[in-house]
């Protein structure tokens, strides 16, 4: 009988460590996939706040990377303003703006916490839902793609990096202009290296020819990312034993080991596009 | 024994050292030291093991809030409050010890220190590698990450013990 008691006595412990054990795994692999709270994220406003304090302290440290990111990022952009090109016809008419829409949006943001070197990696931002940052937008700097917004609370915001599972993004690889047989090649972009610098590209049918070293940019897909914006460079291709794809390995051109400045991308004709998509899906 | 006020400091140190020092070196090889284990180590030897549970999921909690892992490393504590008092039995010096003494480097002794939490770091460590990666198919990258960090996080356990806590008087 005391035995029995004691048995019962042992039982309920390890009964209520599992159930502890179940509340603990079932948040995680939740919030792994969908997020439903943002209590256990840095998204919630003490842990966000406690980020930014660090961040104060070791911003100093890193000034001068920052700084020349952003005159790198300025050069850029300078030269795509009009004053940097010569007319090349005294004729051309010059058209009002008008005829163009803006369809994204860009807003400038700082990584306060941030980490490379586990299995999901991500990012904390300094903006929110304040200033209108919401899941699912696109995250990138001057020299690629970041990741996608994960949570948001009022004033942070979590990226999740392309440095984790189950992060697809639509991918191209751009041609060469005078190989005119290939079209680009699309794939989905995988991160299975576990090197922070180093990411994968699944689905490219080994009947194409990449070029080593063509640039990889985003396709557009999903109104996430524009089209067009730069991921990275391919590293190396190798054929997958038995089936008809390449395993292609591409260097990001983001360091996600001094990552500072990024800029969330807001699409200003997403809803027009989803209820296209919707009204598609209906209509088969 | 150790007051109160000395153990809530030992808390919030070895949050603060885990979240803003060890989470943020990568080190590289898939390697992440961990200290806070060695909190839920250092209470009483006999201490309920409902308490223990409760300490554990406050601390991860913490932990976990600050760090993006949503419960990965409350889980893993749990599993080290659950194991500690299983372990302490099975590698028990034959001579008797003090039940309410805290379970340090120096009242525990090298052998029976080394023997414990060595154990259960490894135990820890295994378990969070693995729902991290959480993949069977790269169950070689899981055992790499804790055979490489067991020892970092073990030399780190010891070494804060011999800077930080009160040796007991040599009699």
């Amino acid at each position: 009988m005391k035995q029995l008691i004691q048995f019962f006595k042992r039982f309920q412990i390890f009964l209520l460590f599992a159930a502890f054990q179940f509340l603990a795994l079932s948040s995680y692999f939740s919030s792994l996939s969908f997020p439903r709270s943002q209590f256990l994220t840095t998204a919630n406003g003490i842990a966000g706040s406690m980020w930014k304090v660090q961040y104060n302290f070791m911003k100093f440290v890193r000034l001068e990377e920052t700084n020349d990111q952003l005159v790198q990022a300025n050069k850029t952009l300078m030269e795509k303003l009009p004053e940097s090109y010569v007319k090349l016809s005294r004729n051309t008419v010059s058209i009002d703006d008008t005829v163009f829409r803006q369809h994204y949006s860009y807003m400038p943001a700082t990584v306060i916490n941030s980490t490379f070197g586990k299995a999901n990696n991500f990012l904390t931002l300094n903006i929110g839902k304040k200033v209108g940052i919401e899941r699912g937008m696109g995250v990138f700097n001057e020299r690629g793609i970041v990741g996608i917004v994960h949570s948001v609370s009022r004033h942070f915001a979590i990226v999740k990096s392309v440095l984790s599972d189950n992060i697809n993004i639509d991918v191209m690889i751009e041609n060469q202009a005078d190989d005119i047989d290939n079209g680009e090649a699309f794939g989905l972009l995988k991160w299975e290296t576990r090197d922070p610098r180093v990411v994968n590209i699944n689905g490219i049918s080994n009947d194409l020819s990449i070029d080593s070293n063509a640039a990889v940019v985003t396709r557009g897909g999903g109104g996430i990312f524009p089209r067009g914006l730069p991921v990275g460079r391919i590293y190396d291709v190798q054929s997958i034993e038995g089936k008809p794809l390449w395993d292609v390995q591409v260097q990001l051109g983001v360091d996600f080991r001094s990552l500072q400045k990024v800029y969330v991308i807001k699409n200003l004709l997403k809803e027009e596009q989803e209820n296209l998509e919707a009204q598609a899906e209906e209509n088969d | 024994m150790t007051s109160l006020p000395v153990h809530i400091l030992r808390f919030v140190l070895f949050i603060l050292i885990q979240v803003f020092i060890l989470n943020q070196i990568e080190i590289g090889w898939g390697i992440l030291p961990m200290i806070y284990p060695l909190m839920i180590f250092l209470v009483p030897i006999e201490t309920n093991i409902v308490g223990l549970f409760g300490l554990s999921l406050v601390m991860g909690l913490i932990i976990d809030m600050l760090s993006n892992t949503f419960g990965l490393h409350t889980s893993s504590l749990l599993l080290f409050a659950y194991l500690r008092p299983w372990i302490f039995q099975r590698f028990a010096p034959r001579e008797d010890y003090e039940a309410n003494k805290e379970a340090n480097y120096f009242t525990m002794g090298r052998s029976w220190f080394i023997y414990t939490y060595g154990s259960l770091i490894a135990l820890h460590h295994f378990w969070f590698f693995l729902f991290e990666v959480a993949d069977l198919g790269s169950i070689f990258y899981v055992l790499q990450k804790t055979l490489l960090t067991v020892p970092l996080s073990f030399l780190l356990a010891v070494g804060i013990q011999i800077i930080f806590v009160k040796k007991p008087k040599e009699r």
